[in-house]
């Protein structure tokens, strides 16, 4: 079956961290599977692309942040275009288990 | 030169203070090469050679070498002694910046640190008066080090600055207290201060307005608060911004920060500074990327025993990497890095073994 083609190395995000000869970035693209020229997997196909989409915006904030982008001399973190940020946060549902509060009254509404 | 002493190597200008800080817990010298080599203005900043100097002055014994060109820097570490010093602040980076590195030394050393900043207190991409008190200071106090505290005597925007703030750290302990913390942060109260200095206080309610409208759906406990400076205490320039805060009951804690800058609406900045807390809270697992660092270091020069951690995938990212790594060649230590059994949520255990550093001016028993 076509369980060769998909068969791609599952690396170890433990091990990649300390391989001094692959650079942060690869590291992280290697462990997401994000091997530009081979097809991708079928599952968490649509979160992947997202991933990509992640990574490419990153790549094109180059200009600013030249190479800096794993500087910790730079404090504030990385974050998403607003936009982005504004319609994945329109409904808080994915993070609700994250909240403790007064209980929810608007929930019988 | 003696070249008695190995030095561990680094090249470039990335995580310059956090290697010289590591360098110095360890006790290793470091020899950072190629800073800013390829760059139109070669060398080290003047703000790095302000922090080198203030590393000179809480710590005894140290000696830095510079190159000619400042490319290349050398630095021996001698032991943390800390007291009471006062440093300025070169206007080209804020108070956090020289702040956040001493969290890291402070309570290992001889004497209790007691240091005043002066110089802008806020800018774009260092670390605020409100994150380092509210989100950094309660880190250090899961580690055992519970008498540290940050007081805003003046604040001072950028441009011009002319803001002062007191780093006080009285508890000095041998070493870190191992650390355990497996569960993912569950949100019970959000916290935050907007601040405005030399402009008009409505500044301050407009950003506080749109943040709680984003929050409002969040369901829990909002309480920002407006903290307006005037006169003498404001420093040299207009500016504003706020700080949020999420924390948990038990004192763990996500933050978000911006400031106003040239052209900015009040509530932008709010909704901004709102909506990137939902993103932090959403990818954290018990700490904060932000946090990260901090942790991971105080767990590494913990005793000789496996603190954990629980840090979620989005949280692995270029900058952990280059952490992992740093301290890897300064301590040659790893973190393990193993997923949770419990749930699927694909978070990950940072299991560290500590070092068994000991603060070397403390009497044995």
């Amino acid at each position: 079956l076509g369980g060769s083609i998909n068969r791609r190395r599952k690396w170890d995000i433990g091990k990649l961290v300390y391989m001094e000869n692959i650079s942060p970035r690869d590291c992280l693209r290697r462990w997401k599977n994000e091997d530009s020229g081979e097809n991708e997997q079928e599952s968490d196909i649509e979160q992947e692309d997202e991933e990509e989409d992640f990574f490419k915006k990153k790549d094109e904030s180059g200009p600013v942040t030249l190479d800096y982008e794993g500087d910790m001399e730079i404090f504030t973190p990385y974050f998403e275009k607003l936009e982005k940020l504004v319609q994945k946060w329109s409904s808080l549902d994915s993070i609700k288990d994250r909240f403790i509060g007064a209980p929810d009254l608007n929930e019988t509404e | 030169m003696s070249s008695k002493t190995p030095f561990v190597a680094f090249q470039g200008a990335l995580n310059f203070r956090l290697r010289i800080v590591l360098a110095t817990l360890s006790g290793k010298a470091v020899k950072i090469e190629k800073i800013r080599s390829n760059d139109l203005n070669p060398g080290l900043k003047d703000y790095e050679v302000s922090f080198l100097r203030l590393m000179e002055s809480v710590t005894n014994g140290s000696v830095i070498e510079i190159s000619y060109t400042g490319t290349t820097v050398i630095y021996r570490p001698g032991i943390i002694v800390g007291g009471s010093i006062t440093h300025n602040c070169p206007p080209s980076k804020p108070v956090g910046y020289f702040v956040e590195p001493m969290l890291y030394l402070a309570p290992f050393s001889k004497k209790k640190f007691s240091i005043i900043f002066r110089g802008c207190t806020a800018s774009h991409c260092d670390a605020g008066i409100e994150a380092i008190k509210w989100g950094l200071l309660p880190i250090m106090e899961r580690f055992g080090v519970r008498e540290c505290a940050l007081h805003t005597l003046k604040r001072g925007s950028p441009p011009q600055g002319g803001g002062e703030v007191h780093l006080i750290v009285d508890s000095l302990i041998p070493q870190p207290v191992t650390m355990h913390n497996l569960n993912r942060l569950t949100i019970s109260s959000i916290r935050g201060v907007a601040y405005s200095t030399r402009v008009s206080p409505s500044i301050v309610n407009r950003m506080i307005d749109s943040a709680r409208k984003i929050l409002k759906s969040a369901n829990c406990e909002v309480n920002i608060s407006a903290d307006v400076w005037r006169g003498e205490n404001s420093g040299k320039s207009p500016g504003w911004g706020i700080t949020l805060v999420a924390a948990d009951k038990k004192g763990w804690c996500v933050f978000s920060e911006e400031i106003g800058g040239a052209g900015d609406i009040p509530e932008d900045i709010g909704v901004k500074v709102a909506y990137h807390l939902l993103q932090e809270i959403s990818i954290s697992g018990a700490v904060c990327r932000n946090q990260l660092p901090l942790a991971i270091v105080y767990m590494i020069i913990g005793k000789e025993d496996i603190g954990r951690l629980r840090i979620t995938k989005d949280q692995i990212d270029e900058r952990f990497i280059h952490l992992l790594r740093d301290i890897k060649s300064i301590f040659g230590n790893e973190v393990y890095l193993k997923p949770v059994d419990e749930d699927d949520t694909g978070d990950l255990i940072a299991a560290v073994k500590g070092i068994g550093f000991t603060n070397t001016s403390k009497k044995i028993a």
